[in-house]
């Protein structure tokens, strides 16, 4: 069964061969597999500038297997929606606060992307929202993907018009987060509950989130 | 950003904005109307995409097409031979009709449903393909006679496209359904499988599963479909649309 560990710099100690792992699969798939030239390195771990601290890493595995990942990102700081896509916004402009988060890098290994996986970590973003009082998530997502999160159950408001990008049309967007959005990934996955695991950390995680009263 | 180029965005903006408000599936395809006219679109077309055991004219979720082309389209069988649903299948980016390749000498068929298109004044159009998280495939099609694509129209279209499709489904789909009525993945994956010509035993060897737990979801699935038994529990999960083998 997939599980969908956070991994911060709050407990990274606890997962240093699955981050090596993880940014060379990373790697694997942005720069060879979609040949996207800005993230290629020679050490083959594909690490940038919004892989910092108060990064937060989505790692979905199998058992010791990294099988997907995404990561999250405050908008309160600089994000990739703020310093490179800003143009992919301009419709609607930048979401900004406390409370939303932007995520980006997401992937699933080559070998499981028959739906299940992106089920569980679907499911799991939402989850790890719901529980950490973050109201919004903005991406950078694939435009061929926006069915695919309807159809998640998610609720997305995109922020511009698709735009090519690397020879694929991506927008720029808000995802709302909703436990029925995280009820609906989980039923499209066969999933019965929770998906996360935290292991060496507290919850919630985001400690100074602003909670609306 | 120029003057032009904020006019389709605000088209395409207030266009979504406004479909949430929508309650019909009438509404909704009268406003695509009104503001997919803007770019000389005149002809409409929602559905899913049917495999071989499906017939088209049920995977349809909305359609305006011109009177007698639909009946024409189905008698005939054009879906099987359509250029667009072939390209449809296999990109994930939007593009025009005139953009489907085919082999006029080898493929008499698609030349015919191109032609007889045309007849009928969808000479051209932008199709928009779905690709669903589990096999789910569908299309979302427009013609028209003069249509305003460009490179600055067609972003606008495309996601102007793919919410008026979000907003039929949701409508569409019956709301009463029970959520534990819902098939599994796993189940999905069993009836898939039987669909296949699979037997208990080889599905277990296949899923990694003992046989008395893929005969466990076999049940559980025809269960949840109301069928008699394995075989009509298959049919049932075809005709909805809940696999795809």
């Amino acid at each position: 069964m997939t599980a969908i560990h956070i991994v911060s710099s709050a407990n990274r100690h606890l997962y240093e061969t699955t981050l090596d792992s993880y940014f060379r699969i990373r790697h694997d798939v942005f720069a060879k597999e979609r040949g996207w030239k800005a993230v290629e390195r020679s050490d083959e771990r594909d690490i940038d500038a919004f892989d910092r601290d108060d990064t937060i890493h989505l790692i979905a595995m199998d058992g010791d297997r990294v099988v997907g990942g995404q990561r999250l990102v405050p908008t309160t700081t600089p994000h990739m929606l703020s310093e490179i896509f800003a143009d992919l916004a301009a419709v609607k402009g930048i979401p900004v606060g406390p409370t939303i988060w932007e995520a980006s890098r997401y992937f699933v290994v080559r070998e499981r992307r028959s739906g299940r996986t992106d089920a569980t970590m679907l499911a799991g973003v939402q989850e790890f929202g719901v529980d950490e009082g973050i109201t919004h998530y903005s991406a950078v997502i694939e435009t061929w993907w926006l069915p695919r999160l309807h159809e998640a159950g998610f609720v997305v408001r995109p922020l511009g018009l698709p735009t090519l990008i690397e020879n694929q049309w991506a927008i720029a967007a808000e995802v709302e987060v909703r436990q029925s959005s995280r009820d609906r990934a989980r039923a499209l996955g066969g999933i019965g509950g929770s998906v996360l695991v935290r292991r060496g950390l507290k919850v919630p995680l985001i400690g100074e989130v602003a909670h609306v009263t | 950003m120029n003057r032009q180029e904020f006019d389709h965005a605000h088209v395409a903006f207030s266009f979504i904005e406004r479909l949430e408000t929508l309650e019909a599936p009438d509404d909704v395809m009268n406003h695509m109307e009104k503001s997919l006219g803007l770019f000389g679109f005149e002809n409409f077309i929602l559905t899913g995409l049917p495999n071989p055991h499906q017939r088209a004219e049920q995977m349809v979720l909305a359609r305006k097409w011109p009177r007698g082309w639909f009946e024409i389209y189905i008698k005939e069988n054009y879906v099987a031979a359509d250029p667009v649903v072939r390209l449809c299948r296999n990109s994930i980016n939007p593009f025009e009709w005139s953009e489907a390749p085919y082999n006029r000498e080898k493929e008499p068929r698609a030349h015919e449903v191109m032609n007889r298109a045309a007849d009928f004044r969808m000479a051209n159009g932008f199709c928009i393909p779905i690709h669903g998280l589990t096999g789910y495939e569908a299309c979302v099609s427009f013609g028209g006679d003069k249509l305003d694509l460009s490179s600055r129209t067609k972003p606008a279209i495309h996601l102007m496209g793919m919410y008026a499709f979000e907003r039929i489904r949701q409508l569409m789909t019956p709301a009463q359904r029970n959520r534990s009525d819902d098939l599994t993945s796993r189940e999905r994956e069993v009836l898939t499988w039987t669909a296949l010509g699979k037997t208990s035993s080889e599905i277990a060897e296949i899923l990694e599963l003992s046989k008395r737990t893929v005969d466990e979801y076999s049940i559980r699935a025809a269960r949840k479909l109301r069928a008699q038994n394995k075989t009509h529990a298959v049919v049932k999960a075809l005709q909805q649309r809940l696999i795809n083998p």
